[in-house]
């Protein structure tokens, strides 16, 4: 799957591999054999933790699910994430990106009303089951290491994305309202403005008030009862986009941005690009990159630091894996296999 | 023995808004002890802003800041203290309470914790093994950024991702709300379960320090490795996929109906035109790969846009996906509500408010993950402002009737907001006509079969 390092399509080569897999060891496997079935299953006894992605129902006809695991590691965390999790109605149905997003709602309120719905770009859906998968995972752990059990944890992309609308759900259950995308013109405070080289946001709250936001743009008829307060500024939205558009035309992100947020103590952003975020000061205070020496790419900068933490930050140990790089190595530390045992599997096409 | 993951654990929970007290609500989903913290003149702002949803049936009551949507979503399950930690008799209190808690959540920005002596130093002080959560917009630090505020809105274009959304050959775009809160909500989450598992190992405590700058940064990796592997800075591709074709979002028969369509694979592409029709698209060499159907996109679009107009939105999800097609309705807040996957799972939860509340019965969201063995559910409704301060005050902390008694007179101790704010009166047609929201049904109980008694 694409971007590829120097856009050449080789599997060693691809970016997103690089950054999902850093710090593990890979292993070839086809569990859809008896005899890779059979490896498996030894693997899964010496594990804590299974994670698969699978379609619902596909391990256990190979005998490969957790009921069928855990009796030989009764404390065996497995982790499905699929999705529409493992029951329902839906959850047979194909998934993907842009599913997920229309199925959770999130669609439904973004774009604008003029338009059809809009998703993220990229792949938002799928980090954010990623993180909960890991979460759930965690505290099933949590649970294991204070009474012994394993059990088997059922992650919804499709509930994931979902749970983000804590502001759209309960406004129906509380009051019957449904929300939509937003209008296409009026509505510009809060949303994403031009400015004179590229995009910025501004919000009002924070600890600015909105006779402080006026100075910021240095139109004294920004402080009109208008605009006093959001429903006016709803209300006189087109108006104020004018204003707002006139102010900031001549004015530059990067400016505008550090005199917001030093000066008036505004909610501010700019649209940064992707150059921007490689060489951000503030990324590199945090450590938020890692410099990985690959075997294939070279060396190369990676994402890596989600968050920091004491007295256990994430450490990096190893770039990601090629494939099949650690069959030896892996194979004969869980399973005590040797060269024999590898051959025989790798004649019988399982490794 | 622990029934549930977070039995017996103590969290005191200092977050606003969305990310740590949505992160504490689904803590006290899995069993702990949340004691929500606000201040009498600062209420958590999901009770009393803009940022507060909508009151139940859309009416203020006595107690507006109790009856709000987003409040009532979010903390479940808590307990709630209110307290003055503005003046040094209030954070006396909260000293005592950390001496006898496992986990310490805030978002406030960094010079806060530390002009109160609360930093994690100071907090390992008071409890050796304290997991301290810190949640700030651009992370504890030196950066240049670090003082700036943030909120997920406004960051969503500074994280990179409103660079990569939008209609295709249009300007940036943010897409849903507040994006990069439920990612920091998560990290949050993370963090505390792999400190109390460092806890249970070795005894020693954490400090988790989560910057959503970061973590939305963290969201467009792959448009950063590209950037720095090949020189490409990402486009706005709308709702078209950087691989495959065709992929959008369609109309459907009725007013502001869509699905989704996804073709991943030349199967699925044959798949989708059995459906469609007519029989002779499956074999026009035009659209016969990906990079051809990619060239033919326009086309394309219009075609299934054809087929699709004249239908009902569940019909075309339904039709596709029983050929094998990813397809997906575009669900609205009423169909998320009314889902029968939602409810056959058990992701939608009804909660019961006390008769004193009079907010009768409401439908909010569970989680998105479900263990085997260890049902979880809501543990009980959003509490009321300072309904706790009693059980903490005196049960957790002991205090007698007389210092609790001084702590009231000196307004350090609370029940009511200092200053009340006076929500917007708005009706719900008034919201409609304004377009704040698409429609509303009167009927909304019923439907989702809480009327009242």
């Amino acid at each position: 799957m694409p971007p590829f390092f120097h856009d050449e399509s080789d599997p060693e080569k691809s970016l997103f591999f690089l950054l999902l897999n850093l710090n593990k060891r890979g292993i070839t496997l086809d569990v859809e054999t008896p005899e890779g079935a059979r490896t498996f299953t030894a693997l899964a006894r010496r594990a804590d933790v299974v994670v698969e992605t699978f379609l619902p129902g596909h391990l256990a006809r190979l005998g490969l699910d957790h009921a069928a695991l855990e009796r030989v590691q009764p404390a065996l965390v497995m982790t499905s994430i699929t999705p529409f999790g493992q029951s329902g109605p839906h959850r047979d149905y194909a998934g993907d990106e842009i599913v997920a997003y229309a199925m959770s709602g999130m669609m439904s309120i973004s774009g604008t009303t003029d338009r059809e719905p809009l998703k993220h770009g990229g792949f938002q859906a799928q980090y954010e089951a990623g993180l909960n998968g890991a979460l759930a995972t965690l505290f099933t752990l949590v649970l294991r290491d204070r009474t012994g059990i394993g059990q088997h944890v059922d992650v919804s992309t499709q509930e994931v994305v979902t749970s983000t609308l804590v502001a759209n759900q309960p406004f129906y259950s509380f009051a019957g309202g449904v929300q939509s995308r937003r209008r296409p013109g009026g509505a510009m405070f809060g949303n994403v403005m031009p400015c004179r080289d590229g995009y910025f946001v501004s919000q009002a709250g924070g600890g600015a008030t909105w006779d402080e936001i006026a100075d910021f743009y240095g139109r004294p008829e920004l402080k009109d009862g208008r605009f006093a307060d959001a429903d006016r500024r709803i209300v006189n939205g087109p108006a104020l986009d004018e204003l707002l558009l006139e102010a900031t035309k001549h004015r530059t992100m990067a400016e505008m941005f550090r005199t917001a947020s030093e000066q008036h103590r505004m909610l501010f952003g700019i649209v940064q690009t992707p150059a921007d975020l490689a060489q951000c000061a503030q990324l590199e205070t945090r450590d938020f990159y890692q410099e990985v020496e690959h075997p294939v790419i070279g060396t190369m900068k990676v994402p890596f630091r989600l968050w920091n933490m004491t007295p256990t930050p994430v450490t990096y140990r190893r770039p990601a894996p090629m494939l099949g790089q650690h069959n030896a190595e892996v194979y004969a530390e869980w399973l005590g296999y040797g060269d024999d045992e590898l051959t025989r599997l790798r004649d019988l096409g399982v490794i | 023995m622990a029934t549930l993951p977070l039995e017996g654990i103590r969290v005191i929970d200092c977050g606003y808004v969305f990310a740590v007290p949505y992160a504490g609500g689904l803590m006290a989903d899995m069993g702990a002890e949340v004691i929500k913290i606000e201040g009498p003149g600062r209420l958590d702002i999901t009770r009393d802003s803009p940022f507060s949803g909508v009151p139940a049936d859309n009416d203020p009551g006595v107690d507006p800041w109790n009856r709000t949507s987003n409040f009532n979503q979010i903390n479940r399950g808590k307990k709630s203290l209110v307290l003055d930690l503005s003046r040094a008799e209030g954070r006396d209190v909260l000293r005592d309470l950390i001496r006898v808690s496992d986990v310490f959540m805030e978002n406030f920005t960094p010079r806060v914790m530390r002009s109160w002596g609360l930093d994690y130093a100071a907090m390992k002080e008071l409890k050796r093994d304290i997991i301290m959560v810190s949640n700030t917009g651009y992370g504890h630090g030196e950066g240049p950024y670090t003082q700036y505020p943030a909120q997920a809105t406004t960051q969503e274009a500074t994280h990179g991702l409103a660079h990569v959304t939008g209609y295709r050959g249009d300007i940036p775009s943010k897409a849903g709300q507040s994006y990069v809160d439920f990612l920091a909500c998560w990290a949050c989450l993370i963090g505390v379960a792999l400190a109390l598992r460092h806890r249970h190992r070795t005894g020693e405590g954490s400090w988790i320090d989560v910057g959503m700058y970061q973590l939305g940064c963290y969201t467009v990796s792959e448009y950063i490795l590209d950037w720095l592997a090949n020189g490409r800075l990402g486009e706005r591709l709308g709702n078209r996929h950087p691989w495959y074709a065709p992929q959008g979002c369609y109309p459907c028969a009725g007013d502001d109906q869509w699905c989704v369509v996804s073709v991943r694979s030349d199967e699925e592409w044959t798949a989708l035109c059995a459906v469609i029709g007519p029989p002779e698209l499956a074999r026009d060499a035009r659209f016969a790969t990906d990079a051809e159907r990619r060239a033919h996109h326009d086309e394309l679009d219009a075609r299934i846009g054809r087929w699709t107009a004249a239908l009902p939105k569940l019909e075309v999800m339904e039709r596709l996906q029983a050929a094998g097609v990813p397809a997906g309705a575009v669900f609205d807040a009423r169909d998320v509500n009314l889902n029968p996957h939602f409810w056959s799972r058990g992701f939608l939860e009804t909660v019961e408010f006390p008769a004193v509340r009079r907010m009768g019965k409401r439908v909010i969201m569970g989680r998105p993950f479900r263990l085997s063995k260890t049902p979880l559910a809501v543990r009980g409704p959003a509490p009321a402002l300072g309904a706790h301060n009693g059980d903490v005050i005196h049960g957790i902390l002991g205090y007698s009737d007389r210092r609790c008694e001084e702590l009231e007179q000196a307004g350090i101790l609370a029940a009511q907001p200092r200053t009340p704010r006076t929500p917007s009166p708005m009706s719900m047609d008034e919201r409609v006509s304004q377009g704040r929201l698409a429609y509303h049904d009167p009927d909304f109980k019923k439907r989702l079969g809480i009327e009242d008694a």
